[in-house]
């Protein structure tokens, strides 16, 4: 976890103060988290499991505690929680809609440097699939702290992704709540032009793009359920949609984004996310999203063409 | 009063076999006398209510070996006779292998590997909460090929676990062969043993020998999960299914059902 230290700080604070006023809340780990979890420790060093380097069982067991009263938060890199653990997460925990939290960290390119097995661009796909299962992917420290407060309050299992999402804030100031399934509108712009939904790391992005062109920008900090009402929506607030995702363009964002669009409300949409396939090289993390189109010049060159066809054409 | 009787179960099982046109029957009647014992003399539901608080905890975390289970949930009178006659009829509730949405059955498993760890899960919630409830897993053999075990195994040992009892049965064979063919698994109490079990193993279907492990297990070993390995025979007490592997597969028709319920020789399991 290669967090900013306010990122750091809004996550752990989160999660110390669920745990201090619950002591059903337990954290398990998979021995990841090396000082993620100071703080964790030393307020309630009772309500702290390492389960070990084994995540299968580990998850199996988070639902043995689940079913007996406790409140499970499962912490891993997001390429083990979910993706080593799918089989777990469907049955032993959605299936009996038990209130899990997974904490999936790391995810899209954060360990940039360590190559595929600890990168992670297919996990909202394989989560939003699992009936029961809401998946949340927080954009800035407000929204993470929401989303925690989201999960907790969630009697149910819910997916947590953890993206680098500390490259500055989106929102102005703390969000009271996270409503199931909203958009948050966090740029204005121009109707004529096309939205902006991005979702985690992509949301900064997104803003800084949209200020050259003067698009309007949405967060999306939950990814299922997505509001149905929210994006048709955008999709006519706006002329044509841009989806932003540090995830494959399968399945994800863009995937949840055009199936509401293309049953309620047909719209050109572009999705800009991660190419079906794996990193090819090592690098910093605004290096490999360079290497899979996800650079900020790269973006904003797509999106300008996508304007421009969209103003020739008139086929939003 | 129920009775647990072990011959009425497999005719239970038989009859549900039948009506559901299904296989896994062998798999079923390795566990009856492990589960007669259990059902009888050790798990405890307050009120006879299978999804009591204060209950103690069977995970089938084989479960193929449904059939057993239902056959002894019929018997507590959780099951009627019309569940019975009517297995895998459509928009029926009991499924072919243990379904956790089912009053009666702890976990969804199956899929092998998975009703262990939450079963690990379960004692560890237990213990935390200072209850004496136990749990029970019943694992076969040929799951103990799944990595999960092995990991539940060392969490149980390490968090001393002395509420959970891990049953094996060992019955030989899995889907496509014996286990010493497949993917041998040696010494299981040496194992077990050396993982931090307190271990027995015993006739899996000799009830007075399950009885007297279970207790021995709970009684010794203080700081111990427990490891009770049961050497059982697959398809046990149907002499044409006994240890031949096609009976995993195998549905029953009208002849071989009418031998099997005759050599079984009790009346009726529907009540």
């Amino acid at each position: 976890m290669y967090w900013s230290f306010e990122m750091r700080e809004a996550f752990s604070n989160a999660l110390v103060r669920l745990a201090l006023a619950d002591s059903k809340v337990l954290l398990l780990t998979g021995d990841h988290g090396y000082s993620l979890f100071d703080e964790f420790r030393k307020s309630c060093p009772e309500q702290y499991i390492n389960a070990g380097i084994a995540e299968q069982n580990m998850v199996g067991m988070a639902a043995g505690l689940a079913r007996v009263g406790f409140r499970p938060f499962v912490y891993g890199l997001a390429a083990f929680i979910p993706i080593r653990t799918v089989e777990q997460i469907k049955l032993d925990i959605a299936h009996d809609e038990l209130p899990v939290v997974l904490l999936g960290d790391g995810a899209g390119f954060v360990y940039s440097h360590l190559g595929t097995s600890h990168q992670s661009t297919e996990d909202i796909a394989c989560t939003r699939a699992i009936p029961h299962l809401q998946v949340l992917s927080p954009a800035d420290r407000f929204e993470m702290t929401a989303a925690m407060d989201y999960a907790y309050g969630t009697i149910g299992p819910v997916y947590l992704r953890m993206g680098k999402a500390d490259l500055g804030d989106v929102h102005n100031s703390p969000i009271d709540s996270l409503q199931q399934g909203r958009l948050m509108k966090v740029r204005d712009g121009r109707s004529d032009r096309p939205g902006l939904i991005a979702t985690g790391s992509m949301v900064r992005a997104a803003v800084d793009v949209a200020k050259s062109l003067d698009l309007m920008v949405w967060s999306a900090p939950m990814l299922k359920p997505l509001d149905v009402d929210d994006v048709c929506a955008a999709a006519q607030a706006t002329y044509g949609l841009v989806t932003l995702e540090e995830h494959s363009v399968l399945g994800g964002l863009g995937a949840a984004v055009t199936e509401i669009t293309s049953e309620h409300q047909p719209t050109r949409v572009l999705r800009i996310g991660v190419p079906d396939r794996f990193s090819e090289h090592c690098g910093t993390h605004a290096y490999l999203l360079r290497e899979h189109g996800l650079g900020i010049d790269c973006v904003r060159n797509r999106i300008g063409v996508f304007c421009q066809l969209l103003a020739s054409n008139s086929i939003a | 009063m129920t009775t647990f009787d072990p011959a009425r179960m497999r005719r239970t099982v038989l009859e549900m076999a039948y009506a559901g046109s299904t296989v896994h029957i062998a798999c079923a009647f390795s566990i009856i006398e492990l589960l007669t014992v259990l059902y009888r003399n050790h798990l405890r539901y307050p009120g006879n209510d299978p999804r009591a608080e204060g209950r103690d905890y069977l995970v089938l975390s084989k479960g193929h070996g449904v059939m057993a289970q239902y056959a002894c949930m019929h018997e507590l009178g959780w099951l009627k006779d019309s569940h019975i006659q009517s297995y895998f009829k459509d928009g029926s509730d009991l499924k072919g292998l243990s379904d956790s949405r089912v009053p009666g059955l702890e976990v969804t498993s199956g899929s092998l590997g998975h009703g262990f760890s939450v079963g690990v899960g379960i004692a560890l919630g237990l213990k935390r909460k200072g209850t004496d409830q136990k749990v029970y897993a019943i694992v076969g053999d040929g799951e103990l090929n799944e990595g999960p075990i092995w990991e539940g195994a060392l969490v149980a040992a390490h968090h001393r676990l002395n509420n959970l009892m891990l049953i094996v049965d060992k019955n030989g064979f899995q889907a496509m062969g014996t286990t010493d063919d497949v993917l041998a698994l040696g010494d299981l109490q040496a194992k077990f043993s050396s993982f931090g079990f307190e271990t027995l193993e015993i006739d899996g279907h000799d009830e007075t020998a399950i009885d007297a492990a279970i207790r021995q297990l709970w009684a010794t070993g203080p700081n111990k999960p427990k490891a009770l390995i049961a050497r059982t025979v697959k398809g046990k007490g149907v002499s044409f299914m006994e240890s031949i592997n096609l009976w995993h597969y195998t549905r029953l028709n009208p002849q071989s059902f009418a031998e099997a319920v005759s050599e079984l020789g009790c009346t009726g399991a529907s009540k």
